[in-house]
């Protein structure tokens, strides 16, 4: 094995006298400040929660949410693929026969703990009927108790899909 | 002996076996969906297909007697080519449905497909429709459309119970299994069609959709059923934030003792691990705190010693029974192990005992008496009675006992307020121990669940008063029960993993 020599920086005069670096940096600073203030439309920052973000994307992975059939009854058939692949074991499932026909099995509970969750959206990947989506765009969840982060059958029913803004 | 090589490797096989039985055994994989060792072979699949030097064409594994010199390869171009055809052809009205169907993760059929198809479907016509869930009676459901017809089902009822209730009818791809026209499934092994089934067409309407088979966690046990003690596979699963439950009993390949059958009886018993438990201990019909109780009976048996009476059941483990049999000595305690649990209208010439308890052939060679004149002669003049793993309000009636009353049960009951004391033991599944059959065949139950009920076990509240750390099976073969004769020097380790057929003399 060879050895690298690793060239040493900020040994020359103009480094080690520190101040001509300081007035770089603040020329940076100077400037943005100057243009920000005489443009205040144009500022980056949103003023989270009156202003909401408006760049999320098709792809971004918010709260879950059960997808519906054309009749409006679960899609869901309680495979189990999605608690399978779920690597935070946070997908809580119990099936039942199902008599309407449209399907031989349901889930009777469907929850997941978003506490849990890691949103890493498996289970998303997982499903083999398209019955859980993640395209919610809901990025906070707000409860007062740990118990109202345990989402049940229901309330994933109730979750609609973002609408396109624009 | 014949030498045969298989893809490259030689190995040795008897002259005249079923080539498939062969292969199998030196674990080389044949696809296979109607050939069953217990039923014999059918040939109606053709996936067991081999290609065999010197023969033209393929032949199936399980109608190919082995000569010596074969060589055999079971993998290659051609042979995949063949399988994959054959598995095209099985799927073709097959309805996939594995997300909703029982049988996904324990499913020959998709096994096989990942192993050998792994093709695109070129099929653009309709599927056939039939029937998607028939009851066919004693707890097992039909799919019609998942069956791929290899008629093990209908020849274990034709072969194996002789009650020919099940049938192929109507002709080519329209053929479906069936009963008679308003028969049912109704003999006491029906279910072992499930098992049978290397596919989702017949499932347990018992199991239906409880669990996905791939959580279940299959441990060896004893079926304490009847006294034949058949091997089980215990399927548990604990779920998060749940107790840990037995889903289901499937029976366990044995050929000293079961086969691969199991009677329904003995499978659907495994719903006393889970309900109706004892999950408090109670004193004089009051909830008690259950260190308090176990210490309260110690107490009780060193008070009453001579004038009390161990009632055990033949339920309990060889084990269980020799240090419950050292106790007694040791206080001073009568042991008794009366129990008339015959069903003569249970016991059948296939598995199936009349006597329904696993263990009463071990209280006989401990020595422990067990006949109505012994225990109406034990319990004279007893004051206290402890009922061990049991508990017979019948056989107490007859007996006219008055005195005080302790029991040890993994079974609620009521009224409780009659007994001085009362303290949950741990169900079967909950402890292991070797149990001696009526054939006296030894055999280790190895299945230890640990719910979340508190309840002892009656190796560890024996413990508590010798104070000898012998704890566990293992222990107790070491103190000394490896020495009783009847057992003729057999070791622990070796029942274990064994069952071994002991010979009294």
């Amino acid at each position: 094995m060879g050895i690298k020599i690793v060239p040493r920086y900020g040994k020359s005069l103009k480094d080690r006298l520190y101040l001509p670096a300081i007035f770089g940096g603040m020329k940076t600073t100077i400037s943005h400040f100057t243009k920000n203030l005489i443009d205040t439309s144009n500022i980056k920052t949103e003023c989270y929660p009156e202003m909401q973000p408006n760049d999320i994307t098709d792809r971004y992975r918010g709260v879950h949410r059960l997808t519906h059939r054309e009749d409006d009854s679960v899609r869901c058939v309680a495979c189990f693929m999605c608690a399978t692949a779920c690597p935070a074991d946070c997908i809580f499932i119990e099936a039942v026969e199902r008599t309407d026909g449209m399907a031989e099995k349901m889930p009777a509970k469907f929850s997941i703990d978003l506490l849990e969750c890691v949103f890493c959206g498996g289970c998303v990947e997982a499903c083999p009927c398209d019955a859980i989506r993640m395209d919610t765009g809901i990025f906070t969840f707000i409860a007062e108790k740990r118990e109202d982060f345990v989402l049940n059958k229901e309330q994933l029913l109730n979750n609609t899909a973002r609408k396109e803004e624009n | 002996m014949a030498t045969i090589t298989v893809d490259g490797r030689e190995i040795y096989a008897k002259d005249n076996a079923i080539l498939i039985d062969e292969l199998l055994s030196h674990d080389i994989s044949v696809p296979h969906f109607c050939y069953h060792p217990a039923l014999g072979k059918d040939g109606n699949c053709r996936m067991c297909m081999v290609e065999i030097e010197g023969q033209k064409r393929p032949q199936i594994a399980c109608d190919t007697p082995v000569k010596d010199g074969m060589i055999i390869r079971t993998k290659g171009e051609n042979i995949s080519r063949v399988k994959r055809q054959i598995l095209e052809l099985e799927l073709i009205n097959h309805p996939i449905d594995c997300p909703v169907c029982d049988q996904a993760g324990e499913c020959s059929l998709q096994k096989f497909y990942m192993d050998a198809g792994l093709y695109e479907s070129r099929l653009d016509t309709p599927k056939n429709k039939k029937l998607k869930h028939v009851d066919l009676g004693s707890n097992v459901m039909l799919d019609q459309e998942r069956c791929v017809l290899c008629t093990r089902c209908v020849r274990f009822t034709r072969d194996i119970t002789k009650t020919h209730e099940l049938g192929v009818v109507v002709r080519n791809d329209h053929s479906f299994i069936s009963t008679f026209p308003g028969k049912k499934l109704t003999n006491p092994y029906s279910m072992n069609v499930i098992d049978l089934c290397p596919v989702g067409a017949l499932t347990s309407k018992d199991f239906r959709f409880k669990q996905r088979v791939w959580f279940l966690k299959p441990e060896n046990a004893i079926c304490d059923g009847c006294s034949r003690g058949c091997s089980l596979l215990v399927d548990h699963n604990r779920e998060k934030y749940k107790d840990d439950i037995v889903f289901r009993y499937r029976p366990k390949h044995n050929d000293a003792v079961n086969g691969y059958f199991i009677c329904d009886y003995g499978r659907l018993s495994y719903k006393k691990e889970n309900d109706n438990r004892l999950l408090n201990a109670y004193i004089r019909g009051m909830e008690s705190e259950f260190e308090y109780a176990t210490l309260k009976l110690q107490r009780l048996l060193k008070r009453y010693n001579s004038k009390a009476l161990l009632l055990i059941s033949p339920t309990l483990s060889l084990e269980e029974m020799y240090r419950l049999k050292k106790l007694a000595v040791k206080l001073d305690l009568s042991i008794n192990g009366y129990d008339n649990t015959f069903d003569e209208d249970f016991g059948d010439d296939m598995l199936r005992k009349s006597d329904k308890t696993p263990n009463r052939r071990s209280l006989e060679l401990l020595g422990i008496n067990s006949s109505r004149q012994s225990l109406e002669r034990d319990l004279k003049d007893k004051e206290f009675i402890l009922f061990v793993n049991r508990f017979d309000t019948d056989l107490l009636q007859n007996l006219n006992f008055e005195g005080s009353i302790g029991v040890l049960s993994s079974v609620d009951f009521t009224p409780k307020d009659k007994l001085d004391i009362l303290v949950p033991v741990v169900s079967h599944t909950g402890r292991d121990g070797t149990f001696i059959n009526c054939d006296d065949i030894i055999q280790y139950s190895q299945c230890q669940i640990n719910k979340d009920i508190q309840a002892a076990k009656i190796l560890d509240l024996v413990e508590k008063v010798f104070n000898d750390g012998i704890f566990t099976c293992k222990a107790v073969w070491e103190s000394g029960l490896e020495e009783e004769p009847f057992l003729n020097g057999i070791k622990f380790d070796s029942v274990r993993f064994n069952s071994i057929k002991i010979e009294p003399k």
